[in-house]
C-alpha cells in the first residue's frame, strides 16, 4: 500500500497545521509580542524549502534506510535509523504534553484525575502498529475535518479581533525575533516527519513543488490564525494557552445559540490527536524499515514506545511547563539538526553515490 | 484462507474497539455528568477587601421545585475570606464540601472598596483560572459586593441575574449603559493605556414593595435573607472608570451617554431635547489623536434622530412623521456637547485614557508615542464636534 500524492499534500496543506495550533501561539506572544508573525513566517519558508529537499529526494522510490544502506552499509543504515527515531520520540514530547493539557483544560470543567490520559496512548499504540502508508486515508478524512473546523472557528472570530494589534511592526527587535524563532523549532518539523514517508508514496512529476506550495499554504494558515489570535487576545494573548478553543466564543451569536463553535473545536482536537501520535509512528516506521517489516517488530516497538512515553509522561505529569521549557528553549538546537540536517545529509550522501556511480560507469 | 486472515487481524481490530472506547471516555469530560452534591455551580462572584486580604462571595444556583410555580433558578451566597482570592475559594470548598465551578459565572462584581485598591489584585485570579471563562462581564458597585449579591431581588430570582439584565445587548444598544469583560478590561489593563471602565451598580428599595408578597426572589437564601426583606432594585447607569488597575472616579449618566455614543454603540437609545425624547437611528462617534501639530484630540459624535415623543401634547402627524426642529436639534447637540466636555475633563483630571489614545499614538508611530508618553491628557488640545441630523 503506498500514500498517493494527494494525500502527502493533504497531510503539508491541512494536517500538519493542527499541531501548531496549541501551545505555540502563547509561546510566540511571550517572545516576539506583537511581531508574533515573523518568526513563524521564516519557519515556514524554510520549511517549505526542506519540504521540496526531501520530497525530491524521495522520487527514486527508496526509504531512507534503503538509501543510506546502499551508499555505507546496513550497519550505519540501521545506526542512523536508531538515532532519528530517538529525535522523533523526543520531538513527541511537545505535542503529547499539550495534548494532555488541552484535553484536560477543554474538556473537563474541573481538574481530573492525572490518568485520564492513559487511554490515549492505547489509541497511539494501535496507531503505531500500523504502517506510515496505510494513514493515506485518515488523511483525507482529516483534513477535511480540520478544514471545516479551522473555517469555522475563523469564521467566528475575525470580527472579535483588532488586527490594528499588530502594530507597530518591528517593534520587539533581532533578539525577540531570534528567541521567537529559536523556540518555535520544536514545532517545525514536517520535513523530518516526511523523511519516513520516503519510499511509501508515488512520486509524481512536480509533486516536490506541489508539496512545497501545499507546506506554504498550510503556513498561510497558520499565519492568519495567529493574527486573529493576537488581534483578540492582545497584551493578554501569552496568558492563553488553547486559545483556537476559545477565540471563537466571542462571537455575539454565542449568547443566543450557545457555545455551537465546540462543533468546530473538537473536529480540530481530534485532526490534533492523531498529529500527537504522528511522532512516534513515525520512529515505529523508521525502525521498523531498518530491522525488516515484519507485524510482531512493529507491535513490539508500539507497545514498547509508547509504554516508555506514558511512563515519562507520568514522572513529568506536575511539570508540563518545565518540560515543554527545556524542549523548545534548551534543546530547541535539536530539532534543525534533524529536520534541516538530516535531509541535506541525506541529498549530499545522494548526490555523491550518483557521482561516484556515475565515474564507475564511465569507467567500464 | 480468509477466516485465517480474519483471525490473524482480530487480536488489532479488539485493540482498536478497546482504544476507541477508552478515547471516547477520554474526551467525554465524564458525560458532562455533574454531580449536583458536591458541587457549587457559581453564578457570579462578588469581591471585597477586608483587612488580611479580599472576601469573595459567590451566588450559587440552587434548584427549584420543577412546577410551575416554583421552576426557576434560586440562589444562595456564600462567603469565603483570605488573603488572595484563591484562598477564599479554598475556604468556600472547606466550608461547605462543594467543589466551586466557575466554568458558568458570567459575572464578577467588585465592592467600590476592592475597585479602589486595585481591581485587578482580584481579578487576575480570575484571568488565570483556566475554569472561568474571561468573557464573564464585570461590574463595581456602591459599598460592598456582598451586600448587592446578598440582596433580593424584584425583578429576577437572583441578584445576578438581575444584573445582566442591566447589561444586556439591548441596554448597551441604548447607550445607557457601557459593559466590559474580563477580557477586555484586562487588555486595557496591561496594554500601553493602562485604562479601563466598569459599570457601576447602585442598588435602591423598590418603592411599596415587601418581598414576602409575590416577586421574584421569594426563595432567594443566603446571608441575611428573611421573609420581610426589602427587595432592591439596581441601577447600573453610571460608568466606573479605571487607571492603572485602580478606580479613579465615576461617569455620571450624561458623560455614560456621551462615551457610548463616541463608541458608536447606540441604535435605538434616546435623548431628552427640550421638552422632546429624540430616538437615535444612527449612531457614528469617533476619538482620535493626532501628533501633528503638538498633541491633539478630536471627539466626534454624529448623529440621526427623529422624534418619539413631546411632553406636551402634539397634533398625531407631528409625531408620526418623527421631523426634529432646529430648536429641538440644537438643544440635543448642546447637552451632548456639554456632556462630551465633561467627560473629557473627567478623563484628564484622573489620568483615564479611556479612549485608548496612548495605544492609538502607539500602534501608528513609536517615535510619536515615545515623544509624547509622559504628556498628561490634560495638556492634550481638544476638538469637540457633535453633528445632530434630524428626520426632514
Amino acid at each position: 500500500m503506498k500514500l498517493s500524492a494527494r494525500q502527502i499534500c493533504f497531510f503539508l496543506a491541512a494536517v500538519a497545521p493542527a499541531g501548531k495550533l496549541v501551545l505555540m501561539p502563547s509561546v510566540l506572544a511571550a517572545r516576539a509580542g506583537n511581531d508574533l508573525l515573523f518568526p513563524v513566517l521564516a519557519q515556514i519558508a524554510v520549511q517549505a524549502a526542506l519540504v521540496f529537499a526531501v520530497l525530491l529526494l524521495a522520487r527514486d522510490g527508496r526509504t531512507v534506510y534503503a538509501m543510506i544502506a546502499d551508499m555505507a552499509g546496513g550497519l550505519i543504515a540501521r545506526t542512523a535509523c536508531i538515532v532519528f527515531a530517538a529525535f522523533l520520540l523526543f520531538a513527541s514530547f511537545v505535542p503529547l504534553v499539550e495534548q494532555k493539557l488541552l484535553v484536560q483544560s477543554l474538556f473537563y470543567d474541573t481538574l481530573p484525575s492525572y490518568v485520564a490520559f492513559a487511554p490515549f496512548f492505547l489509541f497511539s499504540a494501535f496507531l503505531c502498529a500500523k504502517p506510515l502508508a496505510a494513514l493515506g486515508r485518515v488523511w483525507d478524512v482529516l483534513a477535511l475535518l480540520f478544514l471545516t473546523g479551522f473555517a469555522g472557528i475563523l469564521l467566528l472570530s475575525v470580527g472579535s479581533a483588532d488586527y490594528g494589534a499588530l502594530a507597530p511592526v518591528g517593534n520587539a527587535g533581532a533578539e525577540r525575533f531570534g528567541r521567537g524563532l529559536a523556540e518555535t523549532t520544536g514545532w517545525f518539523y514536517d520535513a523530518a516527519l516526511l523523511l519516513p514517508l520516503a519510499g511509501k508514496f508515488e512520486y509524481k512529476k512536480g509533486l516536490a513543488w506541489k508539496g512545497a506550495l501545499c507546506s506554504l499554504l498550510g503556513g498561510a494558515l497558520i499565519l492568519f490564525f495567529l493574527a486573529t489570535y493576537y488581534g483578540i487576545f492582545q497584551e493578554i494573548a501569552v496568558t492563553q494557552l488553547f486559545a483556537f478553543a476559545h477565540m471563537s466564543k466571542y462571537f455575539s451569536g454565542i449568547t443566543a445559540l450557545g457555545r455551537i463553535d465546540y462543533l468546530f473545536i473538537f473536529a480540530i482536537a481530534f485532526v490534533m490527536t492523531f498529529c500527537a501520535a504522528m511522532p512516534v509512528q513515525a520512529a515505529a516506521d523508521a525502525l521498523t524499515d531498518a530491522f525488516g517489516r515484519t507485524k510482531p517488530l512493529a507491535v513490539s516497538l508500539s507497545v514498547l514506545f509508547n509504554a516508555a512515553l506514558f511512563a515519562v509522561m507520568l514522572v513529568f505529569n506536575f511539570a508540563p511547563s518545565e518540560t515543554i521549557a527545556a524542549v523548545t528553549r534548551r534543546l530547541f538546537w535539536i530539532f534543525p539538526l534533524f529536520t534541516a540536517g538530516a535531509p541535506l545529509l541525506l541529498w549530499t550522501a545522494v548526490g555523491i553515490g550518483r557521482l561516484i556511480g556515475r565515474k564507475t560507469h564511465a569507467k567500464k | 484462507m480468509r477466516k485465517n486472515k480474519f483471525l490473524h487481524s482480530l487480536p488489532l481490530k479488539l485493540w482498536l474497539l478497546l482504544a476507541a472506547i477508552l478515547v471516547l471516555t477520554f474526551f467525554s469530560n465524564d458525560f458532562g455528568l455533574v454531580d449536583i452534591q458536591k458541587t457549587a455551580i457559581i453564578l457570579a462572584a462578588g469581591i471585597d477587601r477586608t483587612e488580611e486580604g479580599f472576601e469573595l462571595t459567590a451566588q450559587i444556583a440552587v434548584p427549584k421545585g420543577s412546577d410551575r410555580t416554583t421552576g426557576g433558578t434560586s440562589s444562595m451566597e456564600i462567603g469565603g475570606q483570605g488573603a488572595t482570592v484563591s484562598d477564599c475559594v479554598s475556604q468556600i470548598y472547606a466550608k461547605t464540601g462543594w467543589v466551586p465551578k466557575f466554568v458558568f459565572c458570567d459575572l464578577i462584581l467588585l465592592g467600590e472598596d476592592a475597585a479602589r485598591a486595585g481591581a485587578f489584585d482580584a481579578l487576575d485570579f480570575f484571568l488565570r483560572n483556566e475554569y472561568a471563562p474571561d468573557s464573564c462581564l464585570l461590574a463595581v458597585c456602591e459599598g460592598r459586593a456582598a451586600d448587592i449579591l446578598g440582596a433580593k431581588s424584584a425583578v429576577d430570582d437572583a441578584s445576578s441575574l438581575a444584573l445582566e439584565k442591566l447589561f444586556s445587548d439591548a441596554a448597551k444598544k441604548s447607550g445607557r449603559v457601557m459593559t466590559t469583560t474580563l477580557r477586555e478590561f484586562a487588555i486595557g489593563y496591561y496594554g500601553v493605556s493602562a485604562s479601563g471602565s466598569m459599570p457601576y451598580v447602585r442598588m435602591q428599595p423598590q418603592q411599596g414593595a415587601q418581598g414576602a408578597q409575590g416577586g421574584a426572589g421569594a426563595q432567594n437564601g443566603g446571608q441575611g435573607s428573611g421573609q420581610n426583606e426589602q427587595e432592591m432594585i439596581f441601577s447600573a447607569e453610571q460608568t466606573a472608570i479605571f487607571t492603572e488597575g485602580k478606580m479613579a472616579g465615576i461617569l455620571d449618566e450624561a458623560e455614560t451617554l456621551a462615551f457610548s455614543l463616541l463608541g458608536g454603540n447606540v441604535y435605538g437609545g434616546t435623548l431628552p431635547a427640550e421638552g422632546a425624547t429624540l430616538s437615535v437611528l444612527r449612531n457614528d462617534g469617533s476619538v482620535t489623536v493626532s501628533a501633528e501639530d503638538g498633541i491633539s484630540a478630536a471627539l466626534n459624535i454624529s448623529l440621526k434622530v427623529r422624534l418619539v415623543n413631546r411632553s406636551t401634547p402634539a397634533a398625531p402627524s407631528d409625531v408620526a412623521k418623527g421631523a426634529v426642529t432646529a430648536e429641538e436639534r440644537a438643544a440635543a447637540e448642546k447637552a451632548l456637547e456639554e456632556a462630551m466636555r465633561s467627560l473629557w475633563t473627567r478623563c484628564a483630571e484622573t489620568g483615564c485614557d479611556l479612549f485608548f489614545l496612548y495605544r492609538e499614538l502607539y500602534r501608528r508611530s513609536r517615535a510619536d508615542y515615545g515623544k509624547w508618553k509622559d504628556t498628561p491628557l490634560s495638556a492634550f488640545a481638544v476638538e469637540i464636534s457633535v453633528s445632530v441630523e434630524g428626520l426632514r
